[in-house]
């Protein structure tokens, strides 16, 4: 099954109720494979090769470059209502993520935060269009992300702190009694440099995979249970059955685009608490 | 057409045994970081950084269950 499971035609003719004189079939519920499209030009050394993923990376890295420049285009010191919107969102990054995790010296890290913030809604919400995938659904998307904000936070702490230095104080908290460590640092020591940067990633891959797997449910079991085909009284019950279907769709369609936007702003926020942990000692 | 039968994978039913305790865990650290903010909302700040820090830690639960149902 390819990604054109999600279009609604893809597997004509399979309905709860058969058609009379047909045999009847099961319903295949959409599966993994889903999340695994046929690549367009394969054979590449070490890809995948060109698939929808990347086209869908592309589109969702020009939207969001097309949309800052748009915003920052011709400012002024008294910002218009175009302007005035791009602040906005800066205002929200700095606010709402950046100061109360890292106060005012993590000012500097407002532009990476909001550009991360920005692309990962964007890469997000490419899965509402039906037929499309979240370009998050793929692990290496939110890996490369999770890797790139785990070796930030390595190279600033080890600026901040000395090479040493940083390693000591993340993994020998201090201000604890000696024997307490022999407990402490192992846990530190996997919870700071494995566990963290992994599940890092895999809170945003694995919400946004459950969350389109969900919606493919609704969408294939809806088109499932509509046999227009049958008897007049089945066909009427299976009216009734997808439209139960497509109302849950609907619901979960507006679920899934508050999900999208707030793991967005979770790994932004993860993101900047981490960068935090690297500027000061813990104390 | 069978309906009776069960058929998939039991790992599921592991995944939502384990997202069981995360569940509570997540609901423990927003509900009593609400209250805690409520009682002392000039604290907004730092209790917020330390709710998210806590929720990212329980969560971590939540989604080793969820690579496992796929590993194993």
């Amino acid at each position: 099954m390819s990604a054109d499971a999600r279009i609604l035609a893809a597997e004509p003719g399979c309905h709860l109720f058969p058609a009379q004189g047909e045999a009847g079939c099961g319903f295949e519920a959409p599966s993994i494979g889903m999340f695994f499209p046929e690549p367009w030009l394969g054979g590449i050394p070490g890809s995948d090769g060109i698939d929808l993923y990347l086209v869908l990376l592309v589109v969702a890295l020009g939207a969001s470059l097309l949309l800052w420049s748009w915003f920052s285009k011709k400012l002024s010191l008294v910002p218009g209502r175009r302007q005035g919107v791009g602040e906005m969102f800066v205002l929200f990054i700095r606010d709402q993520i950046t100061r109360p995790t890292m106060g005012a010296k993590g000012d500097k890290f407002i532009p990476l935060m909001t550009a991360i913030f920005t692309l990962i809604v964007f890469m997000n919400i490419s899965g509402l269009i039906p037929g499309m995938l979240p370009v998050n659904s793929d692990l290496s998307f939110p890996a490369m992300f999770a890797l790139f904000i785990f070796v930030l936070t390595l190279v600033v702490g080890m600026r901040q702190q000395g090479g040493w230095g940083y390693i000591r104080n993340q993994i020998f908290p201090p201000g604890m009694p000696k024997p307490i460590y022999v407990l402490v640092t192992p846990i530190e020591t996997l919870s700071v440099f494995i566990i963290r940067p992994v599940t890092h990633a895999l809170r945003l891959f694995a919400t946004m995979f459950a969350g389109s797997l969900l919606l493919a449910v609704f969408a294939y079991g809806g088109w499932y249970m509509l046999s227009i085909g049958a008897e007049p009284a089945l066909a009427a019950v299976s009216v009734l059955f997808s439209g139960a279907a497509v109302i849950g769709y609907i619901l979960f369609f507006v679920f899934e685009i508050l999900i999208m936007l707030v793991q967005a702003f979770i790994f932004t926020l993860l993101a900047s608490l981490y960068l935090n942990q690297s500027l000061e000692a813990a104390h | 057409m069978d309906i009776a039968a069960i058929e998939g994978n039991l790992n599921s039913i592991g995944y939502g045994i384990s997202v069981i305790g995360a569940g509570i865990g997540v609901g423990i650290v927003f509900g009593l970081g609400m209250q805690a903010i409520a009682r002392q909302p000039e604290a907004r700040g730092p209790l917020q950084t330390n709710i998210f820090l806590g929720f990212a830690l329980i969560e971590a639960l939540a989604i080793l269950g969820f690579v496992l149902a796929f590993a194993i």
